[in-house]
């Protein structure tokens, strides 16, 4: 198998409170074949072979799922392509001699941690401000009990599908979370099951959204070009309804 | 009240006040653009127009309606102001490199540059109302009696080229703010983003921009001679 050599220049911060600076290093042996994540790991092999520090990133599944990976490639989240996160974007899309910008997602929201790891529990505490339903615990009761159009399911599993790994806020100019927090609050509006606390909800998430540090959202949709879950611009206009029909109601 | 601070307590509600706020004074800017082009078919319907404007008994529903706009004018400019000042603050230390994502994005030179145009509108409303409304007020006789002639004052102000060049500018950045501005004020009320929406204000805009351009385009072609 042919392989190829890229050259990398990844955002170095040893902690939170130093300052950071992009490095140059070049990475043999890399085949088409491999994720950017594991062409990562074949990096931090060298270090570790030279007795460097290796580059701290995050990932855990691997296969697009979870939304531990991501970082900034060559200025887009997730790197080149669409419908992606950085673990399934494949060093394919590179050629040989190639160099690779690599920063963390930058946000004030999103503090560096190490390298390209970052802080990403602001989304955490949005979710934990209302981003769920309180339902009574015991045997599932029967599907069918509950009649809900397809349409709208498919709507509310098209917001569900996010994954919340923060492209969407390292992509906007003004670091804003509004996909993040349309994709949870409309899967819940969308459904039966959300409705009882849909107004307390989009009140306490977004101004758990506001103490966090994001910015405003500027309706140019650079989130939903970059979301690996391609999570659409329009669940935004669901969450500014249920919003200012809050507050205008004095909720 | 309380539900007013409420609502501008959050980015989201600021952004609505914003876009309303833009979207009403689009609507204003139309009734302006089209009484503008009545200059270069009859001076005397432009003045008579203008007449009806400032002169009694519907003069305090016009104060009425010039408050309302400044109020329009001011909100929009001290939201736009603090969120954008929030935004710059959101991401504190800038990336090496940035590229425009592609795809579905509307990211434009129009909407990199709202800040911009609109700082240019806070500076040419105050000059253009001074220019104007509070300029040289010369007089005409009518068959119902004196009037003001805005006509000949208007001529007057476009035969400069420095301050044609100036209004061309500023119409040009004014076109390019409601470019962005239209679609994106519906879409920060609520409105969910549509293809069509967003075209209809992009031409708006243009047409907005070419209209207002009608004028001193025509005086320095000449026209308004006599
Ligand atoms: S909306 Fe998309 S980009 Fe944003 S957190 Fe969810 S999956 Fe990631
Ligand atoms: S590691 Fe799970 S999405 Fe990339």
């Amino acid at each position: 198998m042919s392989t190829m050599t890229v050259k990398v220049r990844v955002w170095r911060q040893p902690s939170p409170d130093q300052e950071g600076r992009l490095v140059d290093y070049a990475v043999d042996n890399v085949v088409a074949d491999m994720s950017f994540v594991e062409m990562i790991d074949v990096l931090n092999e060298q270090l570790v072979a030279k007795g460097e520090d290796t580059v701290a990133f995050d990932s855990d599944c691997r296969e697009g799922i979870c939304g531990s990976c991501g970082c900034v490639v060559n200025g887009v989240p997730h790197g080149p392509g669409t419908g992606k996160t950085a673990c399934q974007l494949f060093m394919r899309a590179f050629t040989d001699g190639d160099t690779l910008v690599v920063e963390p997602f930058r946000a004030k929201a999103f503090p560096v941690l190490k390298d390209l790891c970052v802080d990403r529990g602001a989304f955490d505490r949005i979710i934990a401000a209302g981003g769920y339903i309180s339902a009574n615990t015991g045997a599932a009761q029967d599907g069918n009990q509950m009649l809900i159009g397809k349409d709208i399911a498919e709507k509310a599993f098209d917001a569900a599908a996010c994954i919340g790994c923060g492209a969407c806020v390292a992509a906007c100019k003004n670091a804003s979370a509004v996909l993040f927090v349309s994709a949870k609050v409309a899967h819940l509006s969308y459904l039966p099951q959300g409705q009882p606390e849909r107004t307390r909800r989009v009140v306490r998430m977004v101004e758990q959204m506001e103490k966090e540090g994001f910015g405003a959202c500027s309706n140019e949709g650079e989130c939903e070009a970059v979301c690996p879950k391609e999570i659409s611009t329009l669940h935004i206009q669901i969450l500014q309804r249920d919003y200012l029909r809050a507050v205008l109601r004095g909720a | 009240m309380k539900r007013i601070l409420a609502l501008l307590s959050s980015d989201i509600g600021r952004k609505a006040l914003m876009g309303l706020t833009g979207l009403l004074m689009i609507g204003f800017l139309i009734m302006h653009m089209a009484a503008n082009l009545l200059v270069p078919f009859s001076k005397e319907a432009y003045n008579a127009y203008s007449h009806t404007l400032t002169s009694s008994p519907q003069i305090y529903l016009i104060t009425l309606v010039e408050l309302a706009l400044l109020a329009l004018f001011a909100g929009h400019f001290v939201t736009g102001i603090v969120v954008t000042l929030k935004n710059w603050g959101a991401r504190p230390v800038a990336y090496q490199r940035k590229d425009p994502a592609g795809g579905p994005s509307r990211k434009s030179l129009a909407s990199s540059t709202m800040i911009y145009t609109g700082l240019v509108m806070l500076a040419f409303v105050p000059l253009h109302l001074a220019t104007f409304k509070y300029g040289t007020v010369y007089e005409v006789a009518t068959p119902t009696g004196e009037v003001r002639d805005l006509y000949r004052l208007a001529i007057e102000v476009f035969r400069n080229p420095l301050q044609s060049a100036w209004y061309l500018i500023a119409l040009a950045l004014l076109g390019a703010h409601a470019w962005h501005g239209f679609g994106s004020g519906f879409e920060s009320l609520g409105v969910a983003h549509k293809v069509g929406l967003r075209r209809f204000g992009q031409a708006l805009a243009v047409i907005l921009m070419l209209g207002f351009m009608v004028v001193p385009v025509y005086v320095l072609l000449g026209g308004g001679a006599s």
